[in-house]
């Protein structure tokens, strides 16, 4: 049917309607900018209304909504409704079509429903109000509960005999549910194997994939589920989150739902309680980086793929993110965790193809596993599937048991142990070689760094996971259990002198150095003119060679020394754009240095204790709910057989 | 319709026909570099178009941005009114609101109310559903006994059954594999094919101008 069809201009004019009288230009003109006048423009505003009414019905919106367009003189009509009524009117006895309106309009008795929890309808004093205005209106004869006392309706719902089976089914149910909690030794349940078999070599292979994560990589982890769902998959992230973090690689955190956001900041706050025992703590926007809300679902992931640049520029807080990331091909994998398929495809789609090289690991949650496993076994760079509860405990067992060398001594489990204090000297070799089985299950990561809290002085220098390009013609010191003269650099400049995050003038400004001030040199650029320093164990940075003196000391000067005793002007400088009147004005504001190197397998560290009841909970509920249906279909299937299953009421009625 | 009008008409159908154009084959262009092999047409023109599809896209995600703003603007204002009008539950409404922006905003970005507060609530909304949902399929055999009822109250029994984790139940794993795999997976199939024809149908209307949506 064509829309542009205009029914009002090729109907054909009623025979004996007489010629309508053209409205005078005045008229048309009021019509066409009535509004503009003050009560009109309220109207158009929408305006709250200062002024409530007095008198019951007239304070109802819907009834004072009515009561205005019957104050509306005939004239402010749109001109088309204007043309529609005068045709109408001479045509059309109103009395004689509405004399029926009654017999079609009656208002039905509402009938009290018997008992259950959720079938008693109520009707508030409004909604009676409305009622009482439709009858009023269309002069219906008023029912009997509404001409004195208000219709009573679903008094005491579940506590009427029929409810009882409702309230019998909530009651199984929820005792089904608790009961692992408070008698987990009256529950048998079997729990899921320690790692994923045959069957699941995708869901191995993810595993497999985060532990080649090292320290200078990031990980686009996309949390696309909201707050239903995170009871299932808040593990999952968990567990991600931890062995990226484990991995010292560094997530950048995004969604197109503006909850999972500021949801995966209360994940993140949950690691960083556990790596507090270690005296660690995770650096927004240094450690992980939560990016903006992508607006308009699969059009966001789509802007996401064209702007990364510019999406990984500012943080979910509107500081600007210093990395210089240009395209998504920054990225050495990207993590999915979707609540549906739906969001899966989007991803699949909009994202993927923006490298050859981008793999996507995707977790769902159980319902929507079997669709998202046959979407993924459709496509080659799909990685796994991950999905629910059950799955995520697997996944924890397979991680406890890699890192299990890492683990600190009698403490597998939350509270978490104070740390010891960390040794001063080196470790012996056969310490340090000890947890190299991590290495062997795939992780590339130095596996020093956890083996001694000083990694600058151990035989194993950890790799400093920074965007800055690794130094040329670096001389390292020789790593030896001994102590072995550390390279340093002194600030000879009387003026500031900057320390930036590449050996080029055009770089960020990452820390002011002043005369006096120490630091280690841990090589340098080709031609010797930067000199490449620790800032701290983990951060490093440029400063020109003009600027400093170097020589050499005994060992023992490290770099958390260094910061430890810098002064209060030198903790390190980020930039922040601060709006202010308008205008953006960057500026430095300081943060403090975290020393992150040490123990950084605190992060999988994890209160498990509630996971074998959450499971036997599970399997439960779902028997109980089995075990519901079931009886129910028995009833009912014998009260159809007996004859006994009252008819609908409409059958009932004819 | 006056002249006015229909200039306006078909003066919308072009921005709408040229946007739609531009953005459909720059994507299809950029995202697909082999779509024509070697031709140097195709490149030359997948890069002419980058650059205003790329401004074009950031136009609509700036503008569903600010539809969100609008939103909550707007569900602020209703709410208001109704205050107005003596409704308590509004009050609640923006009084958890402004407490919500100023922990946000004092606490340094704290979400801790969205862990406390929201979390549970659509958590245990979901877990009524699950409840209504159970009691449902409970009632669907006393409600209407035919083989379709019997159907749906088997297959249900099937999967809940066969996601036990007891070995018992192996048999059923298979039967629930091949429900999940077979014909779930080709009705939402054939569900997302509908979807995806119906977009492509109500796309070529729109760049084409035969829907009114933004004619006024």
């Amino acid at each position: 049917m064509n829309d542009d069809f205009n029914w009002l201009e090729y109907a054909e004019p009623l025979a004996e309607a007489p010629p309508a009288p053209r409205p005078s230009a005045l008229q048309r003109l009021r019509a066409r900018f009535g509004w503009l006048r003050l009560p009109g423009l309220m109207r158009r505003l929408r305006l709250p209304k200062l002024r409530r009414r007095r008198g019951g019905q007239n304070a109802d919106a819907g009834y004072a909504l009515l009561e205005a367009r019957d104050e509306r003189p005939i004239s402010q009509l749109d001109a088309r409704l204007l043309a529609l009524r005068e045709r109408a009117e001479p045509a059309i006895n109103a009395e004689a079509a509405l004399s029926t309106v009654d017999e079609l309009l009656t208002t039905p008795p509402l009938q009290e429903k018997p008992g259950g929890l959720i079938s008693a309808a109520a009707l508030s004093q409004a909604q009676r109000q409305q009622v009482q205005m439709l009858q009023d209106i269309v002069g219906a004869p008023a029912p009997a509960a509404a001409s004195g006392e208000p219709a009573r309706l679903g008094a005491l719902p579940g506590l009427t005999l029929g409810g009882a089976p409702r309230l019998l089914l909530a009651v199984s149910m929820l005792l089904a549910v608790c009961l692992p909690f408070v008698a987990s030794e009256y529950v048998v349940d079997e729990l899921p194997p320690s790692d994923f078999g045959g069957d699941r070599a995708d869901a191995a292979a993810a595993f497999e994939q985060l532990n080649t994560l090292t320290g200078t990589d990031y990980v686009l982890v996309a949390l696309e589920y909201g707050p239903t769902s995170a009871g299932e998959l808040d593990q999952l992230t968990d567990l991600f989150l931890r062995q990226i973090f484990a991995q010292r690689a560094k997530p950048l955190i995004v969604s197109s739902n503006p909850i999972a956001i500021a949801h995966a900041q209360n994940i993140i706050k949950r690691i960083n309680g556990s790596v507090a025992a270690a005296g660690l703590k995770l650096v927004n926007n240094a450690d992980y980086f939560l990016l903006r809300y992508l607006p308009g679902g699969a059009l966001g992931t789509r802007e996401l793929r064209e702007n990364f640049a510019d999406v990984a520029r500012v943080s979910a807080r509107g500081e600007l993110i210093n990395r210089n990331f240009k395209a998504l091909t920054d990225m050495k994998l990207l993590l999915l965790v979707a609540e549906s398929i739906d969001v899966m495809r989007n991803w699949v789609e909009q994202v993927l193809p923006a490298s050859q090289r981008l793999t996507l690991l995707a977790a769902t949650g159980y319902a929507a596993q079997p669709l998202a496993q046959a979407y993924a076994d459709s496509q080659e760079r799909i990685i796994g599937i991950i999905a629910g509860a059950r799955d995520a405990y697997t996944y924890a067992e397979k991680l406890e048991a890699a890192y299990s060398t890492f683990k600190p001594e009698g403490a597998p489990q939350a509270p978490l142990p104070q740390p010891t204090a960390p040794p001063l000297t080196p470790a012996p070799e056969s310490e340090i070689e000890a947890p190299a089985l991590i290495a062997t299950v795939a992780s590339p990561v130095p596996a020093a760094a956890t083996a001694s809290p000083t990694p600058l002085a151990s035989p194993t220098v950890p790799s400093i996971p920074s965007v800055t390009p690794p130094p040329t013609a670096s001389p390292t010191p020789p790593p030896s259990p001994t102590p072995e003269p550390v390279w340093l650099v002194e600030v000879t400049s009387e003026d500031t002198a900057r320390i930036r995050r590449g050996p080029t003038t055009v770089d960020d400004i990452l820390q002011l150095a002043y005369a006096g001030d120490t630091f280690e040199v841990i090589g340098t650029n080709g031609d010797g003119s930067w000199y490449n320093i620790l800032l701290s164990p983990r951060i490093n940075g440029w400063i020109a060679a003009f600027l400093v003196e170097e020589r050499y000391e005994a060992g023992g000067a490290t770099a958390a020394d260094a910061s430890a005793s810098l002064p209060r002007e030198q903790t390190l400088l980020r930039w922040d754009y601060r709006a202010s009147l308008g205008k953006n004005q960057p500026r430095l504001y300081q943060v403090n240095p975290t020393d992150t190197s040490i123990d950084w397998e605190y992060v999988l560290l994890r209160d498990r204790s509630l996971e074998a009841p959450r499971l036997a909970a599970l399997s439960l509920g779902t028997l109980a709910a089995a075990l519901i249906i079931v009886i129910g279909s028995v009833v009912g299937a014998l009260r159809a057989i007996g004859g006994r299953r009252q008819p609908p009421a409409s059958e009932a009625k004819s | 319709m006056g002249f006015l009008q229909r200039l306006g008409s078909a003066f919308s159908a072009i921005i709408a026909f040229l946007v739609g154009v531009i953005t459909l084959v720059s994507l299809l262009l950029g995202g697909n570099p082999g779509l024509f092999g070697d031709l140097p047409q195709a490149a030359d023109l997948a890069a002419l178009l980058a650059l205003p599809a790329a401004v074009l896209l950031r136009l609509v995600a700036l503008v569903i941005a600010l539809g969100v703003l609008i939103g909550i603007a707007n569900l602020l204002l209703t709410h208001a009114q109704r205050l107005m009008r003596g409704r308590a539950l509004s009050a609640a409404l923006l009084g958890s609101f402004a407490l919500t922006l100023f922990w946000y905003v004092a606490r340094a970005g704290d979400t801790s109310l969205l862990e406390a507060v929201q979390l549970p609530i659509e958590s245990s909304l979901a877990a009524l559903l699950c409840l209504t949902l159970v009691g449902g399929a409970a009632r669907v055999i006393a409600k209407r006994a035919d083989i379709w009822s019997l159907l749906f109250v088997l297959s249900l029994l099937i999967v809940l059954l066969a996601s036990l984790p007891w070995a018992e139940l192996e048999p059923l794993r298979a039967w629930r594999d091949w429900l999940l795999r077979v014909p779930v997976s080709a009705g939402t199939r054939a569900l997302l094919l509908g979807i995806a024809l119906a977009t492509v149908v109500a796309g070529v209307r729109i760049a084409l101008g035969q829907d009114r949506a933004y004619r006024g």
